[in-house]
């Protein structure tokens, strides 16, 4: 047991970093919590940094050559995502296309879509979306709504999808729509590339709890598709989603990072505000402190163990899906400890002088988190049923034609 | 980076598993509270060797390391061992200049507890021998010992008064610090097996118990309550892993390894055993069902050797001064 790189991950790590040092100037740096003044200004600075990375090396490191890719390990995707988050770069523009979008084009698209899409996702000159969740259903998707009727050699989409991040910015999107609802909810679906310039599709930005607006609304009217964009067979779309979703938690769980600000940034502002507390405010701000601190701790280590089982070559384990949950609750008391921290100001959402808002962005950002990705109550579904093997709920809307009696 | 146990450590963890759901059980952890005696006991815990485990090969030990030891001690725990290997491992770095009691402690012939000022001390009970810390000395000597109505009988806990004393060591703070610290590792070990013994008794128990049709672990309720707890126990091992590889490897962050394993140990187990005796319904609640035994364990391990309060704050204090490394 040990914590150190191989002599190959070390070599591989020295790289990159030299690397990033060597295009430093050409990168977006933001410290960690920090929000960039104009956000127009700030997409084209971020689209930019992921073709430098690209063009470098950095993007993609797990793909297959064919595809654009580096052919490295997940071992190696991960040193490159702790050498950027070390390097103070933000998150990459594309990371729902490179985490979601890029692989389930990868495992159902054509030998035309590869060529087509991949090469420009890699390098942000296309940035994608995923087109899943409907008003209607979020932790049900199966039972979405949006059609697709074929016409010939084009597939006309209509429907709505929400809580799509980066629709705003986006080029394409993934798109899990209904074609046949004669059939079973989960058998009537079909997975399509859909252009996001093209006639009929509309977004609306979200404005979220904390204000700001990363995630929207987008409405379909009569959207044309070629079928040469149709990803996967009729039909087939929920076998295409499970990859998407798979792909989505391995994203999520690879790396063991701290979700929201780190217990770094906490330890930090309680070296400067714990000694101006009183006594009696000293000691629970301590305890606070070392509970959000240990459940970080947890949260991390048991990233290690994710780290190590990719390393091996491996798929990450069952305490993978048990990451979110974990990561979750560690973020919260992290987020608590450090808002009750800045006293007076914590009831701004920025304070009148000194403090930057960052604790109570945080602190906002974070109820969104428990439920993107899978509700934390799917989550446990999932747990209890694919790793404890507990019974799954009856459910004859498995079963059911989808049209039949429920519209 | 290497954070997963070797094939010697598995084979030994699947060994200990053996030895320990042979020799003892929850069962037997009710009839210590009914005055039976603990099991399966130190002379049986010597003959396999797992008293000698930190102890070096020339004093009559194996010469592992506090990983391994820690992998048997989760093993130990899930059939609610004893007497604790925690004494074991701490006896054993205090008596490390002494061979002679070293060997003594691997081949079970004296029976030592070790005290924390009039602190219950684990395994004062059937103990022949207590260490302690006087003025800064490492002392050796025979007590008497005063005892309440058990709650966990397999802990053996009690009050000691030494009665006479020989000092092992001057200035002995820092290898008693360690000590201590080795102690919470191998206590946050014995909880992790104690924890998941009783998730997997809840798990084992909803997907058989039917209520309104069908299995109660189909209910989100009883499932989420399980998940909950089996994500802890997860969570728990990664922090007793990277804990028992500090003591071995990294000395420096084993104060803050051990603080956060033992205060996160005692949240997991009390989370786990209560949520055992929820899903058990009324049956979890009687004496009979094992439930109880798990969560006698939890409610005194809690406090044992530093209740979650101390230990937070212990993580604390460390955070502030700038531990966070890694």
């Amino acid at each position: 047991m040990d914590f150190d790189d191989t002599p190959d991950e070390a070599a591989y790590r020295a790289r990159v970093r030299s690397l990033l040092e060597e295009h430093a100037a050409e990168l977006v740096h933001l410290d960690a919590g920090e929000e960039a003044a104009d956000a127009a200004e700030q997409q084209q600075a971020l689209r930019r940094t992921q073709r430098v990375l690209a063009d470098a090396g950095l993007v993609g490191v797990s793909w297959a050559r064919e595809h654009g890719g580096q052919a490295g390990t997940l071992a190696q995707q991960a040193i490159v995502n702790q050498e950027l988050a070390r390097a103070r770069v933000p998150t990459l523009i594309n990371h729902i296309g490179l985490g979601m979008c890029g692989p389930t084009v990868v495992a159902h698209g054509t030998p035309e879509q590869h060529e087509r899409y991949l090469a420009r996702l890699l390098r942000a000159e296309d940035v994608w979306c995923q087109l899943f969740s409907e008003p209607a259903s979020g932790s049900d998707l199966a039972a979405l709504r949006t059609t697709a009727v074929r016409h010939g050699d084009e597939w006309v989409v209509n429907g709505q999808k929400v809580w799509t991040t980066l629709a705003h910015v986006a080029d394409h999107g993934i798109l899990l729509a209904r074609t046949d609802g004669d059939r079973p909810k989960h058998a009537g679906l079909t997975m399509f590339i859909v252009d996001m310039h093209a006639p009929g599709v509309t977004v609306r930005p979200l404005r979220q709890l904390g204000g700001q607006s990363d995630f929207n609304e987008v409405f379909f009217d009569d959207v044309h598709v070629p079928d040469s964009d149709r990803l996967g067979e009729p039909g087939e779309g929920w076998r295409v989603a499970l990859t998407t979703l798979l792909n989505e938690r391995v994203a999520v769980g690879g790396g063991g990072n701290d979700l929201g600000l780190s217990v770094e940034s906490l330890a930090a502002l309680a070296v400067e505000r714990v000694p101006q507390l009183p006594p009696e405010r000293q000691v629970l701000a301590r305890q606070a402190l070392g509970r959000a601190a240990v459940a970080a701790l947890a949260n991390r280590y048991t990233g290690y163990r994710r780290y190590t089982a990719i390393s091996r070559g491996g798929l990450p384990g069952p305490e993978a899906s048990a990451g979110k949950l974990a990561g979750t609750t560690a973020a919260e008391l992290v987020a608590d400890a450090g808002v009750r921290l800045l006293g007076d100001d914590a009831v701004y959402g920025r304070g009148p002088d000194g403090d930057d808002g960052r604790w109570q962005r945080n602190q906002a950002w974070l109820p969104g988190i428990a439920i993107a990705g899978g509700t934390n109550e799917v989550l446990r579904n999932i747990i209890g049923e694919r790793v404890l093997g507990l019974p799954p709920e009856p459910r004859e809307d498995k079963t059911a034609p989808f049209n039949g009696g429920r519209r | 980076m290497n954070f997963e146990l070797d094939d010697d450590q598995r084979a030994a963890a699947a060994g200990a598993r053996d030895f320990f759901t042979g020799s003892a059980s929850a069962a037997d952890a009710r009839r210590a509270l009914e005055d039976g005696p603990v099991a399966p006991g130190r002379s049986a815990l010597a003959g396999i060797g797992f008293l000698g485990i930190t102890v070096p090969e020339d004093a009559g030990g194996a010469g592992s390391s506090v990983l391994d030891l820690a992998v048997v001690a989760e093993q130990a725990g899930a059939v609610l061992a004893g007497p604790s290997l925690v004494t074991a491992a701490r006896a054993a770095v205090l008596l490390a200049d002494h061979p002679d009691l070293l060997a003594a402690l691997a081949d079970g012939s004296t029976g030592y507890a070790v005290l924390d000022g009039s602190a219950p001390a684990i395994d004062a009970l059937g103990a022949d021998a207590f260490l302690a810390l006087e003025d800064g000395a490492l002392v050796l000597g025979a007590g008497e010992v005063t005892t309440g109505r058990p709650m966990d009988a397999t802990r053996g806990l009690g009050s000691v008064r030494l009665t006479d004393r020989r000092v092992l060591a001057e200035n002995a703070g820092a290898r008693w610090a360690r000590a201590r610290d080795v102690a919470l590792v191998v206590l946050a070990a014995e909880d992790l097996g104690a924890a998941g013994r009783a998730v997997q008794l809840g798990v084992e128990y909803a997907k058989v118990r039917t209520a309104f049709g069908r299995q109660i672990g189909s209910y989100q309720a009883v499932k989420h309550a399980l998940v909950d707890a089996w994500v802890g126990v997860e969570q728990l091992r990664s922090l007793v892993w990277w804990a028992a590889w500090a003591a071995d490897s990294a000395p420096d962050e084993l104060p803050l390894a051990a603080a956060a394993a033992k205060a996160f140990a005692a949240e997991t187990l009390e989370r786990a055993a209560g949520t055992c005796i929820q899903v058990h319904g009324g049956i979890g609640f009687t004496w009979e069902h094992d439930a109880h035994l798990y969560w006698r364990r939890a409610k005194v391990d809690r406090f044992v050797l530093g209740d979650e309060a101390e230990h937070l704050d212990t993580v604390a204090g460390l955070v502030l001064a700038g531990a966070l490394g890694r």
